[in-house]
């Protein structure tokens, strides 16, 4: 059976170049960085290295890179970090409802504690508009939080705009107010810039640019001061310790230096096959609806909701066929969580539940999506025809055209 | 727990699909907290369910079970199909993962429904 992977939103495979760079790291290079000798500081080499070639993906600074284990940790220590080193300046905190879980989880945790979180809406195109940010500013804020694409639909948040904001405040005199942006869907996908986003912390994740999983990376613009989450020992310049994992930063960091490379390739291969495939599906399926903003957006990422059925019965359906895709919306022990970002721009519950996710990877090919063409139609006419809501429809469709 | 491959061979090729146009029995339910839905229809001789035909929107497991209850309930009586348990429909499926239940659960009450509702028509036409 032919095997097609969309989920790349979810990870992407890992490049065998990647793979390459590491291999002597798991085997004769295991020194560990902060030892004084040879094996030590061979692996201090690899360290520096990767450490510039993650900076010059975002063009940040080598020295301004905390590696860890991933967006996750990188979103904690960015949110929690500002929060718990701010506390006596304000305790509000600006944020989107699309955010990912690891933002979302972080901000629910710390209103708990005794934060106020604003959660701004995202309108029916998926973006976020900077004049809610300005308006939902308040002296007491401390941090923005908004990602720059969203992980679900893929649209691209105006972070530069909020950038300008932030930067505008301290121009005021403002002291106290930083901006974060989750870019571990973007980075590798659209360029990354801190400086023309103006941001103050910015989070990325190895495994979504054809590395392994276990290495992210937080920047944090130089002059910041974080809480660290994580103490005892000097690794990091004290902002995360523990020992690095050398072979999985090198991976990262060789991953870092290809997607810089072959940035606009990637982008022209990715925004040609998405189109090409979201004109097939509208060839062929009827009742979709495209959602998010067509134009603003990630180019690998096609969201799609189908009307009269549900996510996961299409996803284990084009599994069985060898196409993997994701959904973003549960249903467990009989309560359905539908995708909260489906939602927020607004569908129904029915469009929210028929939600799925497509999301090509470099190594995507035109037959891939043309088997994948061949397949869905067919997985959707299958469960419609298993469906109540569809036969209803069709008999008030059939009764209004006799 | 992932799904067996019984499960998954009735979600992608699914047994009795559809509607019953002459219907003895007939009903429709809802989970109210996942909206999850299954239509049943029955044609019932002598006490007998000679075809059953289902009809399921929400998430896999309710498809599959709707899928897999039809072919249990051809050819038994009323009385049988009423007895049918829970653990049996899902046995029926090689299991279902444990936050999946409610859908056999769905399944059984929709099937109740249309057994009392036959049941009620029939004890009418006596009277």
């Amino acid at each position: 059976m032919r095997r097609v992977y969309l989920d790349n939103s979810a990870t992407t495979p890992i490049d065998p170049r990647v793979v390459e760079a590491m291999l002597p790291y798991l085997t004769e290079k295991f020194g560990n960085a902060s030892s004084v000798h040879f094996y030590g500081q061979e692996a201090r080499v690899a360290l520096d290295g990767a450490r510039r070639e993650v900076a010059a993906l975002i063009n940040a600074r080598p020295n301004e890179l905390v590696f860890l284990s991933g967006g996750t940790e990188a979103n904690n220590l960015a949110i929690r970090g500002i929060a718990e080193a701010a506390t006596e300046h304000g305790r509000h905190i600006i944020t989107s409802q699309i955010e990912h879980s690891a933002v979302r989880g972080v901000c629910d945790a710390l209103e708990r504690r005794g934060w106020e979180v604003t959660r701004l809406p995202v309108y029916d195109n998926g973006i976020v508009r900077p004049e809610d940010v300005r308006a939902a500013l308040r002296p007491d804020t401390v941090l923005i939080t908004v990602m720059l694409a969203n992980n679900e639909i893929g649209t691209v948040q105006p972070v530069t705009e909020i950038g300008a904001l932030v930067r505008e405040e301290r121009e005021r005199g403002r002291k106290y107010l930083w901006l974060h942006t989750d870019a571990v869907q973007a980075a590798g996908r659209m360029p990354v810039n801190v400086e023309t986003l103006g941001c103050d912390l910015l989070s990325i994740s190895a495994h979504k640019l054809h590395a392994p999983k276990g290495a992210g990376a937080l920047y944090v613009r130089r002059s910041v001061r974080l809480a660290p989450q994580s103490i005892g020992g000097h690794q990091e310049r004290e902002r995360r310790a523990g020992t690095e994992s050398i072979p999985l930063i090198v991976a990262f960091g060789r991953a870092a230096a290809l997607a810089r490379e072959e940035l606009e390739g990637r982008i022209e291969h990715l925004r040609r096959l998405r189109d090409e495939f979201e004109a097939g599906v509208e060839a062929t399926v009827a009742d979709i609806v495209f959602n998010g903003d067509r134009e603003r957006r990630l180019p690998h990422v096609s969201n799609i909701s189908f009307r009269y059925i549900e996510g996961e019965g299409l996803l284990i359906n084009l599994d069985m066929q060898g196409v993997a895709v994701s959904t973003g919306s549960a249903c467990s022990s009989g309560s359905l969580e539908p995708s909260p970002v489906i939602r927020a721009i607004g569908r129904d519950e029915e469009l929210a539940r028929g939600s799925i996710r497509f999301s090509l990877g470099k190594d995507t090919t035109r037959e891939d999506i043309a088997y994948v063409l061949e397949v869905l139609p067919r997985a959707v006419e299958n469960l419609r025809r298993l469906s109540p809501l569809y036969a209803r429809a069709s008999n008030v469709k059939c009764q209004v055209s006799s | 727990m992932p799904y067996s491959e019984a499960f998954k061979d009735h979600l992608v090729h699914p047994r009795n699909a559809g509607e019953l146009a002459d219907a003895d029995a007939s009903a429709e339910l809802t989970n109210p907290v996942c909206g999850d839905r299954l239509r049943l229809t029955l044609r019932i001789r002598d006490g007998r369910i000679t075809a059953a035909r289902f009809l399921a929107y929400g998430c896999p497991p309710t498809l599959a079970c709707g899928s897999a209850l039809t072919q249990m309930l051809e050819g038994i009586t009323t009385q049988e199909a009423a007895a049918i348990t829970r653990q049996q429909l899902t046995k029926f499926l090689d299991g279902l993962p444990p936050r999946k239940t409610h859908a056999a659960a769905l399944a059984l009450e929709t099937l109740h429904a249309a057994l009392d509702a036959f049941e009620s028509a029939s004890e009418a036409d006596q009277e």
